[in-house]
């Protein structure tokens, strides 16, 4: 346990012997990174950004090139210069990193994606109750009030946090502070609720391939970039070269597979050229794709495509309809 | 008027008028809308209006360029603006849309609900009051409370034919400041606050292009943005991309922008948008003594060429004096 | 301590050869020479090419391992990268990650015949197992080669179609869409050229490569020959970024065309979503 009057005091602390990230008021609620807990703002449902740009950044250089004596030489950039600790990720977002885990580290091992969340210990804060309207991590097996993920997670009892501790990098972080912390009366932890189990979508999705959803649904979607963007298990990216031949850089960028150019290949001809294509591929890849390859649904309830949408199409609609329409 | 609304469609779907309407259904939950595309009679249950209904539908006209017969849709007083410009534009054909016009009586911000209640079931308007319901409870909240910015300085097209209108479509007038005040207000500070204002809202940018895709003006075939050859702007997100792209879309709009405030609504950051694009439309009132969206007859400025520009050759005097 | 994937080995451009108006084909090696020995592939794998300052684009190898010490790349001017690599000369210096991709099922081929369809630059990607098979000449049967192109002077590998043809074993069939005074071939597009010539199913794997509405065509005039779908092998091509699975563009179905393609046959794609709309 530890006091919430305490709290900032610990982060400080923190704050002294790593490179602290938190929730932070910038326009928006957005992790970033503090020199101070003064800047951290612990009235909040989520961020709109999701963390995962601390791991995938949304601009990233690989590696800066230049032309020396005939030849080119190349720099690898990336790696972090301080362990870091991300303060006040939500269980569902931890759960997406774990889901990114799965893409960045099978196979090939990503190293830039590898060195950041190695580099990074994770201080959890369990979700407030009620949830916000357009979450729905329950539904989907996820529990708001879960360590899965986190080095560290704390639960909001009023006037103090119940702290889980659940890695040795957690202990060495409530270690810093230890005289804050105090044992916890047995029971105090709370139990979250289960919502209705979408989770079926998985298996009804396949049957709807040729399914006219997809126009329906791509005739509102403006193929903007908000759902995937902010969505904390979409990572598709983009190599691009900056600079001239002489010298630049290589970076990494987010892309959207709701973008028309994200397939359209040199010569003009795009595997999915209009809107239902890519509709249909961004739901198939989280509730179809994903799960044969990882076996797990690349969704994990935060709803941030729902709230932010610019034309309210909403996922747990879709999930539902998809329920309703699909065969097993 | 909801029923209204559901009956003209119904005649026009029936009669084969049109080949689907574009209206208002009910979103995933009280406080969200969502467009809807009806394509038989006995979908126009479905249609609804309230002061929740933010949503410029002319924007969908997009799609019609691909298609011969006739489309209907619901527009707001302020929205009708964008179909006089698509068709100035020669994006679309006035004969080929059938605009039911409806009389706004003025849309509700959602951060400003939300922020003044929690639980909402239903919005609507009634004189200078929105009715708030919450539970069993109705609010009677004065207007000015939750009204959307972009509100306080409605403005209409003065010379739109509508097809169909369900009452009067008359402009809401709310308060007294000039709607260029917030404007004027950043004009007044030092060039270099100015920058940094802007560079702070740019940098948080993380070009999901919603801005440009829910722009009723965004209709180039090939998006400069999206250009391979030459690549004038890459996915990178440094403060310079950033501002070059917000800084070549305000450019953009210039003469075109009809202050649909979509764009600022839609950004997931909350970048001030409307401010950036008020700041464009002032100017251009200002010099050439022209709004967008007003008449179908007015000629845009950046397409005239006038030999004496009284504007401009009085700014030319300013900057040799 | 693992690699990073995303740097790019350097490369130097040894041999440019040009193969039809709007193909070139890139002989590389590897300057790290260490690398330069270790590095090995099979046929049907690609490689990303990179101009530092324009970018990356993946290229199919089109040299076979079996000829060591360097790599082809036959690279058709469609965009700016390989646009870009057109402008090279010899001693240019390039980057190549790679290999990627799975590569064609070669030891479920030993023993068998072989056929091979392939349509303009499609060629490129069958070259490198053409002459896998011919630099193994014992463990394969027949080799039989349909090749055809828009017009005489876009078929590539010219030099090499006649060789081919005079082994023992092998046929060479040429088609082009459209002729020209010289031309004294058959004229007419690929599938149907293959439906007249209507080559033997009887113990033989099919290959095809080229442009996609060709490789639709061809895999249903073979199907309808009696080819057994998962006897019919083809390379897609889709656009690629990282060529490792993870950039998530490249996907039919849950399958990654750079990570787990290009190489398909036609069994394993009905058996996606999607898999036959490409």
């Amino acid at each position: 346990m530890i006091k919430k009057a305490h709290l900032t005091q610990w982060l400080d602390r923190v704050a002294q012997g790593y490179d602290l990230f938190g929730p932070v008021l910038d326009g928006v609620v957005q992790f970033e990174r503090v020199n101070s807990s003064d800047q951290l703002v612990f009235d909040y449902a989520n961020s709109v950004v999701p963390p995962k740009n601390l791991f995938l950044p949304q601009t990233e250089c690989l590696f800066a090139f230049r032309r020396e004596e005939g030849s080119i030489i190349l720099e690898p950039r990336g790696g972090l210069e301080r362990e870091r600790v991300l303060f006040g990720i939500r269980p569902c977002d931890a759960r997406s990193l774990l889901l990114l885990d799965e893409v960045f580290n099978s196979d090939l091992e990503d190293t830039y994606y590898q060195e950041k969340r190695r580099g990074t210990i994770l201080i959890g804060l369990a979700c407030p109750s009620p949830p916000q309207r357009t979450c729905f991590c329950t539904s989907l097996g996820i529990d708001p009030l879960s360590p899965e993920g986190v080095d560290v997670l704390l639960t909001d009892l009023g006037d103090r946090y119940l702290v889980e501790v659940t890695t040795e990098k957690g202990e060495e972080l409530v270690g810093l502070s230890q005289e804050l912390f105090f044992p916890s009366a047995e029971g105090e932890k709370l139990k979250g609720e289960k919502g209705k189990s979408l989770e079926e979508v998985g298996e009804k999705i396949g049957s709807l391939w040729e399914d006219g959803y997809w126009r329906e649904l791509s005739r509102r979607c403006l193929g903007c970039g908000v759902c995937t963007y902010l969505c904390p298990t979409c990572h598709c990216f983009d190599l691009t070269d900056v600079g001239s031949t002489l010298s630049g850089k290589r970076f990494r960028c987010w892309d959207s597979c709701m973008f028309a150019d994200f397939t359209r290949m040199a010569g003009g001809v795009n595997p999915r050229p209009t809107g239902k294509e890519r509709v249909r591929q961004r739901y198939f890849d989280k509730f179809s794709y994903f799960p044969e390859q990882y076996g797990v649904l690349g969704c994990v309830g935060c709803g941030r495509c729902s709230q932010y949408c610019p034309m309210g199409i909403d996922i747990r609609t879709i999930i539902n309809e998809v329920i309703a329409r699909g065969a097993k | 008027m909801e029923q209204e609304l559901r009956e003209i469609v119904r005649k026009l779907l029936e009669e084969g008028a049109i080949e689907y309407f574009i209206g208002y259904a009910e979103g995933f939950e009280p406080l969200h809308t969502t467009p809807c595309f009806i394509e038989r009679g006995e979908q126009v249950q479905a249609l609804v209006w309230s002061p929740l209904c933010p949503y410029n539908l002319a924007r969908y006209l997009h799609q019609m360029k691909n298609g011969a017969g006739k489309v209907g849709l619901v527009v707001k007083g302020c929205d009708a603006r964008a179909i006089v410009e698509l068709v100035k534009g020669n994006q679309i054909q006035r004969e080929r849309v059938v605009v039911v016009g409806i009389p706004c009586q003025g849309q509700v911000d959602l951060a400003k609900l939300e922020d003044a209640f929690e639980g909402v079931e239903a919005v609507e308007g009634k004189g200078d009051t929105f009715l708030v319901t919450v539970g069993e409870k109705v609010h009677s909240v004065e207007k000015e409370r939750l009204l959307r910015e972009k509100c306080f300085s409605c403005r209409h097209p003065i010379s739109f034919e509508y097809d169909f209108v369900l009452g009067e479509m008359s402009p809401l007038v709310y308060g007294s400041e000039s709607e260029f005040a917030m404007v004027e207000e950043l004009e007044r500070l030092p060039v270099e606050e100015r920058r940094a204002f802007w560079r702070a809202q740019f940098e948080r940018c993380i070009r999901c292009y919603a801005c440009r895709d829910i722009c009723y003006a965004c209709y180039c075939q090939e998006c400069i943005f999206e250009s391979k050859a030459p690549r004038w702007l890459e996915k990178t997100t440094t403060p310079l991309d950033n501002q070059t792209y917000h800084l070549i879309r305000a450019w953009h709009m210039v003469g075109r922008c009809i202050d649909c405030g979509e764009c600022e609504r839609v950004c997931p950051v909350g970048i001030p948008l409307r401010r950036l694009y008020k700041k464009v439309e002032k100017e251009v009132e200002q010099l050439f003594d022209y709004r967008a969206g007003m008449r179908v007859e007015d000629l845009p400025p950046l397409v005239t060429f006038a030999a004496e520009e009284p504007a401009l050759s009085s700014r030319q005097d300013r900057s040799e004096r | 301590m693992s690699s990073n994937i995303y740097l790019p080995h350097l490369a130097t451009i040894i041999e440019i050869e040009a193969q039809t108006p709007d193909t070139t084909m890139l002989r590389v090696t590897l300057d790290d020479p260490t690398l330069a020995q270790s590095f090995t592939y099979r046929p049907g794998q690609f490689a990303e090419l990179s101009i530092f300052g324009v970018g990356e684009c993946p290229i199919s190898i089109a040299s076979t391992p079996t000829r060591k010490g360097f790599l082809e790349f036959c690279v058709r001017a469609v965009g700016q990268v390989t646009n870009a690599l057109h402008e090279l000369d010899v001693g240019s210096k390039i980057g190549v990650r790679g290999p990627y991709g799975n590569p064609f099922p070669l030891s479920e081929l030993e023993g068998r015949n072989l056929l091979f369809i392939g349509g303009g630059i499609g060629l490129a990607p069958l070259r490198s197992l053409i002459n896998y098979v011919l630099d193994n000449r014992d463990h394969y049967g027949e080799v039989e080669l349909i090749y055809g192109a828009r017009s005489p002077q876009d078929l590539a590998f010219k030099d090499e179609l006649k060789l081919w043809d005079e082994q023992e074993g092998v046929t060479v069939y040429l088609t082009v869409d459209r002729g020209d005074e010289r031309w004294r071939g058959p004229v007419g597009f690929v599938p149907s050229f293959l439906r007249e010539i209507a080559p033997s199913p009887q113990e033989k794997v099919a290959f095809t490569c080229g442009p996609p509405i060709m490789i639709k065509l061809v895999m249903e005039a073979l199907e309808e020959m009696g080819f057994p779908p998962d006897h019919m092998v083809t390379t897609l091509e889709m656009k690629m970024k990282c060529g490792v699975g993870k950039c998530g563009r490249c996907n039919i179905g849950s399958r990654y065309i750079c990570r787990d393609g290009p190489v398909f046959t036609l069994e394993q794609l009905k058996a996606l979503p999607g898999g036959l709309e490409l």
